[in-house]
C-alpha cells in the first residue's frame, strides 16, 4: 500500500449506521415472526 | 431464567455494541496506512466471525441430527444458518463500504470475497431447500447433508488469503495492532456474540414452533361437531 488514506468518515459512518440498522431490523423481524400464530 | 434471558441478553448486546462503537470511533487510534477508515474493521470483522461461527454451529447441529435424529438439533441448525446468513450479508456490505476508500472499488472477485460469496449462496440454498421439502423428516435429513456441503466453504474462507493471496489483507493478531484497537475489536466481538446468541434463541423458538405445527394433526373436515 502506498500513501495514507485521507478522510473517509462518510464511509465509517455509513458502515456503523448500516450495522445498527441491520441489527435492529433483524431483531424486529425475529420478534414479529415469533409473534405470528 | 427465561425472563432474565429475554431481557438481559438483548440489553447486554445493545450496551456492549454501544460501548464498542464508542471505543472504535473515538478512542482507538487511526491506522498507519488506512487512517480512520480502519475503524470499519471493528464492525466488519465481528460480523465475519459471527457468520463463520454460526455456519459451524449449523454444521455440528446437522451432524448431531444425522447421528441421533434429534429434532431440536435440526431446529438449532436451521436457526443458526439463518442468523449466519444475516451476519454474512452484513459482512459483505460492510466489506464493500470498506473496499471503496481502500481498494478504490466496491467489489472485486478476490479469493476471500469469492469464497465468502459462494458459501453465503450455499447457505441461502440450504434455507431455500428447507422451504421446498414438505415432509419434515426428509427435509431435516436433506438439509443436514446440504449444511455439511455448504460448511466446506468455511475453511476455504478462513485460509483463502494464505492459500491464494489477493487484495484482502491477512488476519491481524493482537501483537500486530495497538492495544486500543484490539480492545475495540474485542468489545464489539462480544457485543456481536451476544446479538448472535439472542437472535439464535429467537429463531430457534420459531423453528421449534414450526416443527410442532408440522407434527400437529390436520383439523377435522366438516368443522366443529
Amino acid at each position: 500500500m502506498t500513501g495514507t488514506i485521507a478522510g473517509g468518515w462518510e464511509f465509517i459512518w455509513a458502515a456503523y449506521i448500516i450495522t445498527w440498522l441491520a441489527l435492529a431490523g433483524y431483531a424486529a423481524s425475529l420478534f414479529w415472526r415469533g409473534k405470528e400464530p | 431464567m427465561q425472563r432474565a434471558l429475554n431481557l438481559g441478553l438483548p440489553a447486554l448486546a445493545v450496551l456492549t455494541v454501544a460501548v464498542g462503537g464508542y471505543v472504535g470511533l473515538a478512542v482507538a487510534p487511526p491506522d498507519r496506512d488506512m487512517n480512520d477508515v480502519a475503524r470499519i474493521m471493528y464492525v466488519h470483522v465481528p460480523a465475519a466471525w459471527m457468520s463463520l461461527m454460526a455456519f459451524m454451529v449449523t454444521l455440528v447441529a446437522s451432524i448431531v441430527y444425522l447421528m441421533r435424529e434429534k429434532t431440536k438439533a435440526d431446529a438449532v441448525a436451521e436457526a443458526s444458518a439463518e442468523v449466519g446468513v444475516f451476519f454474512g450479508f452484513l459482512l459483505v456490505v460492510l466489506g464493500s463500504v470498506w473496499a471503496r476508500p481502500t481498494w478504490g472499488v466496491w467489489w472485486t472477485w478476490d479469493p476471500r470475497l469469492t469464497t465468502v460469496t459462494v458459501t453465503l449462496l450455499a447457505f441461502c440454498g440450504y434455507l431455500a431447500l428447507r422451504r421446498f421439502v414438505e415432509d419434515a423428516e426428509r427435509r431435516a435429513t436433506w438439509a443436514a447433508v446440504a449444511a455439511i456441503v455448504a460448511a466446506a466453504g468455511v475453511p476455504l474462507i478462513w485460509f483463502s488469503v494464505q492459500w491464494w493471496g489477493g487484495m484482502h489483507q491477512l488476519q491481524s493478531t493482537p501483537e500486530t495492532v495497538a492495544r486500543p484497537m484490539a480492545t475495540a475489536l474485542r468489545i464489539n466481538a462480544f457485543g456481536f456474540l451476544f446479538f448472535y446468541l439472542w437472535f439464535l434463541r429467537l429463531r430457534y423458538q420459531i423453528a421449534l414452533r414450526r416443527q410442532a405445527a408440522d407434527l400437529a394433526e390436520p383439523p377435522p373436515k366438516g368443522g366443529a361437531p
